[in-house]
């Protein structure tokens, strides 16, 4: 696992290629948000003309040095997670800079960012950043159970806790995916993944950003750019995680855009069905629910 | 001499019981004197031999044989000396008592407790 | 040499001779009197030099007689030692009751002669009826002088007096007459060769009489109720004279006659001597009254000297056995310095509440007195208690008496909860009244101060003899010097104490080996950083430079010891130290107390366990014989664990730690945080590297521990995030921390240790970082409220990317050195499948962002109140140190092969199999892969990345001002209501509902509320009537006649 410096070029290559991924991802969702909703809703391409939008603002202000910071954290944290995975099975290349770390790495990096973003918007001293990064650090750490129980999960199940190992060892067809080797870890992944991804029911840490006030208020114009960027590319690298360790991974960009599609359309389609949580309900749902279903998924993985 | 030492066990006996049920101080001292009484006249009638006369070395008795054992006699004329030093003092205090609350009556000196 | 007939002929020659003296005036009088106790001193201590020296025993007889043909007396080197103590208390006693002797008429130095003639008549005396007269005499002029104040409490307390030992000696006439009846003799010694139980029921029960006159002397539970009366009302001299002099003459009685006790009668003194130490100390808890609290004190420590005897002579030594003198001389000697220290103490401080004794602060050498009579009562080290209670256990131990033990320990420990409670009372309490202090009181309590110190240096030097605890003598002795130097500024202390003490570390670090190496590093170089602190406080700051030395002589000595006395002195002196360190913080006093006593009783409990160890392993101290344990490895392995794990503060045995490093001075908190804490870990570390497998029935104990740490971790960090305290807030992380370090030590594999050590090692880093960053804050900001701070950022931002990193590293967020602990988390349950425990390990570490957010928010970002906007960065004396501890953080992040590497070495002495495999930076186990070196550079390269496009896009942001941000349509200029700092997880607290409940504080509050609840019941028994107490005296005799009779 030698480092080469055209890996670099390479990174940002498939860097490029997941942030237009997420920009469409992104416009389609929320024209099927709005369909369910009997509206007509945007055009699948707004996401990008918002994000040349917001870079090409130059009227910005500072709170401070943490303040500016704040969003170059986050999107380090979202680009970390995604160079720190794998993405093409195989590929030396697209393997971006997982020789860096296994998936304790990736699970730990998702932090970075959710870190960096509440200080930052800490510093802005709006009362609102303050209750959503409450609510939001509240409800990851209660979400993380079944999260943090599935990759344990998997990790028992493949004995390896290298994202490139656990993807050989689904190789060879559907059937030797997690999805039906483990069915149970799975599920949890998938319920897991529900809470990875901020949407209904358990966006209510987003509900002061509706409220159009609070960070994105204060984080506007290339901040703002920086943080959308961020926003296409940290929930891309997430779904390529679990694409990998609950359903194959794959072994060229086509099929991983595939899943990445299909699986993002799980927490859309829950997302569109489902009322939102207030955050206390959120916590004890993932300690109700979440939590004796991780157990279970657990012991029966270690004893069958 | 078997009746001097029930006498002496009697005597105890009734002085403890008058130390504990009297509530006057005076007659609690008393207590404790015929206690201390009592108890003396066990001493003597331990060191009794029978048929034998007092430890006193005159021309009366001839040798050593013919007197009882001369130890209980002397430790309780010691004894008695102690008795007397003990109530003498418990009776001063008695008095102290008196001037101090003008009361006897035992149960008015609990000042100090638990 | 002089005749000690001498003693007798002088005390009784100027008794008498000193009314007419009076004639003369009171200044001879006054001269002939001290002389008169002087010679008496100088004649018993000549003999003690002699006869230790190898003089033959003298033997006095009567008119010339051999025994039994005459009363005989005996100077013997027991009687010497307790002569001279006597006789020295005499003077001192002598000096502290000049004024009463000076203003009263002669009679009451007579009468204090007398006294001392009787006692050592007591003393000396081999003969059963001279005793008896002895005893009367000293009895008669005791409750003289009792009342020599001649109001209504000392006279009446005196009557009781009277009447009690009017009693017992009615009792010990009757007895000795009775054994005169059936032995025809009056010599101690051949009575004891002319007993002959066998001969009937009522030889017994002479004895038992005898015996029973004797222990009454001795007050006894609950037959003492007029003994504590005379300690709470007489003069504190004459008190001082009873609860040291009269009990030292009576105990040594006991000595003489237990050689007439059989098997039964030897159980039922121990017995009852057991009873009286526990019960006295319980039913002291509630006391509130100094006197009446020493008085409990005193009961208690004169029924632990003979039940120890006692237990000794059943135990098959000889009355003249060295461990016997050495154990029960400890004891004496312990109690009779201490006891008269204190009594003497209690009269100059002239105030009847024991928490009204502040004023002692008004002179540093009575506090120090008072400090260390405190400490030698509650048994530490260096003080005599301690070696003989250490020696007690053991050979208690070794004959399997573990019950006795149980009740001894329980009953010290209900000691220190009241003796901590006063002296910390008495440390703390504000604002005191200056005493006024007189040579002449003072003088012998000084006296005593020293006495007690130099026979703790004595009996150490004897029970240590063979092993080379010098390893402490240095350190130890420097101790003292600081204390000599307290005089000088914090500068030139702070200085001194750095310089010595790495000269010390240099001298040392070379010396260990193994696991020792890394706490080496931890306990020794992290103490010299955070020595660096200690700059920004001025003036003297009194106490506090020996007392932390002491703390760090006793980790150090924990590196060094070889046996379990050396560690376990080394663990009290490091509990004592940091104990005094903690009690500076301004509310410290009820935490620190805390502190204590969760300390003491895990010390108990861990003494046991030596105590265990030393009766399986064939009586051997050496620590190495952990690993070769024959038999009952489970209740050792247990025991020592539960001592460890109160000084890591594992969950259920926590509840001290908040208070007490949230409490402490600002460079304390770190001391004991960052470095303290990991003693418990060291002890784990000796104990479980020794024993690699232990169970007890089927329960496997690592496996428990490993449950255990992992709540601990959970709930640790769940208690943090309810914090509005910043300190607390780090505190209960340290909690959740130490949980960490006890679960890798429980998977009892190469990775679960490799990730003990890197927690410990990380912890020691961030912790000890964060409490001076936070520290610093505080101390500039001056509270410790988070929501009271805010916007911090800018007045002090070195201290923000301390708490940065800090919090960092904490929460295990890649690139810094944290995650390396969380990586190989994962691994070692892996490896050990212990999957469930480590979930609950990794969630419960995921709650720590909760925390580490609101830290980093709440007091760095945020609205600025408008009272801090002048607030300056924190002094250099605590950046300096912030800023290394960064660096280190740094290194070992980017490089963590340089540490994990040899630690891995190391382990693999116990665990070969299983470690990391390390090719270049990656390290790599069976599951996955790590490399600390390029996550920080692919990290740091994207961060590089988007910071250049952010700032070459956004490079004209403009700075605004604290209130320009768009709240409800205008600017908030109140930064206190727009600050959302107070109760930030409200409503993690509602959705989690009881698992956030205090059960635990609750679980020990009424165990508390029972203990102190019963003791204030039974000592109700005492209700002050005489009457009430002579029949407690007849009860006592009858219910331990048929118990002993029976038994």
């Amino acid at each position: 696992m030698d480092f080469k410096p055209i890996q670099i070029l390479y990174a940002l290559w498939s860097f490029s290629i997941i942030l237009n991924i997420g920009l469409v991802l992104q416009g389609i969702v929320r024209k099927i948000g709005a369909r369910v909703g009997r509206r007509y809703g945007i055009r699948f391409y707004q996401p990008y003309i918002d994000i040349v939008k917001n870079y090409s603002l130059r009227s910005s202000i500072t709170h401070g040095v943490m303040f500016y910071l704040g969003p170059v954290f986050r999107l380090t944290g979202g680009m970390g997670v995604y160079f720190f995975t794998p993405i093409i099975y195989g590929s030396v290349y697209f393997g971006n800079f997982s020789f860096a770390g296994d998936i304790v790495l990736v699970l730990y990096f998702i932090f970075f960012g959710s870190l960096g973003m509440a200080l930052g918007a800490g510093e802005g001293g709006h009362p609102y950043s303050a209750i959503g990064v409450g609510r939001g650090l509240a409800q990851v750490t209660a979400a993380e159970i079944p999260l943090v129980m599935a990759i344990i999960g998997v990790a028992m199940h493949y004995e390896s806790l290298s994202v490139t190992e656990i993807v050989a060892a689904q190789q060879g067809g559907i059937m030797n995916w997690t999805l039906m080797t483990n069915p149970l870890i799975t599920i949890l992944g998938l319920i897991a993944f529900l809470g990875a991804m901020m949407r209904s029911p358990f966006d209510v840490v987003l509900a002061p950003q509706e409220i159009p006030i609070g960070p994105p208020t204060e984080y506007h114009s290339s901040f703002l750019g920086v943080m959308q960027t961020n926003r296409s590319v940290f929930p891309m690298a997430k779904t390529v995680l679990f694409v990998n360790i609950f359903f194959g991974g794959a072994t060229n960009w086509a099929a991983m855009i595939l899943k990445i599609f299909l699986l993002y359309m799980w927490p859309v389609v829950v997302g569109v069905v489902f009322p939102r949580f207030r955050v206390d309900q959120s916590i004890r749902w993932w300690y109700k629910y979440a939590l004796p279903l991780g157990v279970v998924a657990i012991l029966v993985t270690q004893y069958f | 001499m078997l009746i001097i030492t029930v006498l002496g066990i009697i005597l105890v006996v009734l002085g403890l019981w008058g130390m504990l049920t009297q509530k006057n101080i005076i007659k609690i001292i008393i207590g404790f004197s015929i206690m201390d009484t009592g108890t003396h006249l066990l001493i003597v009638s331990i060191g009794y031999i029978k048929d034998r006369t007092a430890p006193i070395m005159d021309k009366a008795v001839g040798n050593a044989s013919q007197v009882i054992d001369p130890v209980p006699s002397a430790l309780v004329l010691t004894a008695i000396v102690i008795g007397l030093a003990v109530t003498a003092l418990m009776l001063t205090y008695a008095i102290k008592l008196f001037e101090i609350r003008k009361s006897l009556d035992i149960n008015d000196f609990k000042e100090l407790k638990w | 040499m002089v005749n000690p007939i001498y003693i007798f002929i002088i005390a009784l020659g100027v008794g008498f001779l000193l009314s007419l003296f009076e004639k003369a005036g009171k200044i001879l009088t006054m001269t002939v009197f001290y002389s008169a106790l002087a010679i008496m001193t100088f004649i018993s201590g000549q003999w003690l030099i002699a006869l230790i020296r190898g003089t033959e025993i003298m033997t006095l007889t009567t008119a010339g007689f051999p025994p039994p043909f005459s009363i005989n007396l005996r100077m013997g080197l027991e009687e010497a030692f307790f002569t001279f103590f006597i006789n020295s208390l005499g003077i001192l006693a002598g000096i502290f009751l000049a004024p009463k002797f000076r203003s009263e008429k002669v009679y009451g130095m007579v009468l204090y002669l007398m006294m001392f003639m009787g006692m050592n008549g007591l003393v000396m005396t081999r003969d059963m009826f001279n005793l008896f007269v002895f005893m009367e005499i000293t009895s008669v002029a005791t409750v003289s002088l009792i009342a020599i104040d001649r109001n209504l409490k000392s006279v009446s307390a005196g009557f009781k007096y009277v009447i009690a030992s009017g009693l017992a000696s009615t009792f010990f006439l009757l007895g000795t007459i009775f054994l005169y009846r059936f032995t025809g003799l009056l010599n101690i010694e051949m009575m004891a060769e002319a007993l002959n139980y066998a001969s009937g029921q009522a030889v017994f029960l002479s004895v038992f009489i005898l015996l029973i006159s004797i222990i009454i002397e001795l007050k006894p539970f609950p037959a003492n109720g007029w003994a504590l009366d005379v300690y709470e009302a007489a003069d504190c001299g004459v008190v001082s004279v009873i609860a040291a002099g009269v009990s030292a003459a009576m105990l040594y009685v006991f000595i003489k006659i237990s050689a007439l006790l059989n098997q039964n009668l030897m159980i039922t003194a121990a017995g009852i001597g057991t009873v009286t130490f526990l019960f006295s100390n319980l039913l002291a808890l509630k006391q509130d009254n100094a006197r009446r609290l020493l008085g409990y004190s005193s009961i208690g420590q004169i029924g632990l000297i003979y039940s120890a005897f006692s237990f000794f002579r059943l135990a098959g030594f000889t009355p003249g056995d060295q461990t016997v003198l050495l154990v029960v001389g400890g004891l004496f000697v312990n109690h009779f310095f201490a006891k008269a220290g204190l009594f003497w103490l209690a009269g100059i401080v002239k105030k009847d509440k024991s928490d009204e004794w502040a004023g002692l602060r008004s002179s540093p050498l009575l506090l120090f007195a008072f400090a260390v009579f405190i400490l030698a009562l509650a048994g530490l080290p260096p003080f005599p208690g301690f070696f003989a209670k250490w020696q007690l256990v053991m050979v208690l131990s070794a004959k399997g008496m573990f019950p006795a033990i149980g009740f001894i320990l329980l009953g010290s420990f209900l000691e220190a909860i009241y003796l901590f409670r006063w002296l910390g009372k008495v440390l703390k309490t504000d604002p005191f009244e200056p005493i006024k202090i007189k040579p002449w009181e003072a003088f012998p309590v000084a006296v005593y101060l020293l006495a007690i110190i130099l026979t703790g240096g004595f009996l150490s030097g004897i029970i240590n003899q063979g092993s080379s605890l010098s390893v402490l003598y240095l350190p130890v002795l420097f101790v003292i010097v600081l204390f000599m130097l307290d005089f000088l500024p914090v500068l030139v202390k702070n200085s001194l104490v750095i310089v010595v003490f790495s000269y010390y570390t240099f001298r040392i670090m070379p010396q260990l080996s193994g696991y020792r190496i890394m706490f080496g590093i931890i306990f020794l170089l992290g103490g010299i950083l955070l020595f660096i602190p200690g700059y920004i406080k001025k003036g003297r700051r009194l106490g506090f430079y020996p007392l932390a030395v002491m703390m760090y002589v006793g980790l150090a000595g924990l590196l060094l010891s070889e046996n379990t006395l050396q560690f376990f002195t080394s663990w009290e002196l490091m509990t004592l130290g940091s104990y005094f360190l903690i009690i500076r913080g301004k509310k410290s006093e009820p935490h620190a107390l805390s502190y204590m006593l969760f300390s003491m009783g895990g010390a108990f409990v861990m003494l046991l366990g030596f105590g265990v160890l030393y009766h399986v392993n064939g009586h051997l101290l050496e620590l190495a014989t952990l690993a070769r344990i024959p038999d009952m490895t489970g209740i050792i392995y247990s025991l020592l664990t539960l001592g460890f794990l109160t000084k890591m503060a594992s969950i259920g045995l926590h509840i001290w730690l908040p208070g007490a490093h949230g409490e402490a001075e600002t460079d304390v908190s770190p001391m004991v945080s960052a470095i303290l804490l990991k003693a418990g870990m060291f002890g784990m570390v000796v104990l479980m590297s020794a024993i690699p497998a232990v169970k007890i029935g089927f329960i496997d104990i690592p496996y428990v521990l490993g449950w255990l740490g992992a709540i601990t971790i959970f709930l640790g960090n769940l208690l943090a995030i309810y914090q509005e305290d910043a300190k607390r807030l780090l505190a209960y992380s340290s909690v959740g921390n130490l949980g960490y370090v006890l679960f890798g030590l429980a998977l009892m594999s190469h990775l679960g240790w490799l990730t003990s050590i890197t927690y410990a090692l990380n912890h020691f880093l961030f912790k000890a970082m964060l409490f001076l960053a936070i520290g610093g804050v505080v101390y500039r900001v001056g509270t410790k409220n988070m929501y009271e701070m805010g916007g911090l950022i800018k007045n002090m931002p070195i201290s923000f990317i301390s708490v940065l990193i800090g919090i960092i590293a904490l929460s295990g967020v890649p690139p810094l050195s944290g995650f390396a602990g969380k990586w190989l988390t994962y691994n070692a349950i892996l490896q050990k499948g212990w999957y469930l425990q480590g979930a609950v390990v990794i969630i419960g570490g995921l709650i720590a962002f909760l925390y580490c957010f609101r830290l980093i928010y709440a007091v760095f970002l945020g609205q600025i109140k408008d009272r801090n906007r002048q607030v300056k960065e924190a002094p250099l004396a605590l950046l300096i140190p912030q800023v290394i501890l960064m660096i280190a953080i740094m290194v070992f992040s980017v490089l963590p092969g340089a540490v994990l590497r040899p630690v891995g070495k190391f382990l693999e002495n116990i665990f070969p199999a299983g470690g990391l495999n390390w090719q270049a930076g990656t390290a790599f186990t069976e599951y996955g892969y790590w490399n600390g070196y390029w996550i920080m550079m692919v990290t740091g390269g994207m961060f590089m990345m988007v910071l250049i496009w952010l700032l070459f896009i956004d490079r004209k942001a403009q700075k605004v001002k604290q209130f320009n941000i768009v709240y409800a349509a205008e600017r908030p200029f109140r930064p206190e209501t727009t600050h959302v700092g107070y109760n930030f997880f409200a409503h993690y607290r509602k959705a989690l509902g009881s698992l956030s409940r205090p059960y635990v504080t609750k679980f020990w509050d009424t165990l508390t509320d029972i203990t102190h609840s019963s003791a204030d019941f039974i000592r109700k028994l005492y209700n002050g009537n005489g009457q009430t107490y002579i029949f407690h005296i007849l009860l006592f005799v009858v219910v331990v006649y048929f118990i002993s009779f029976g038994g």
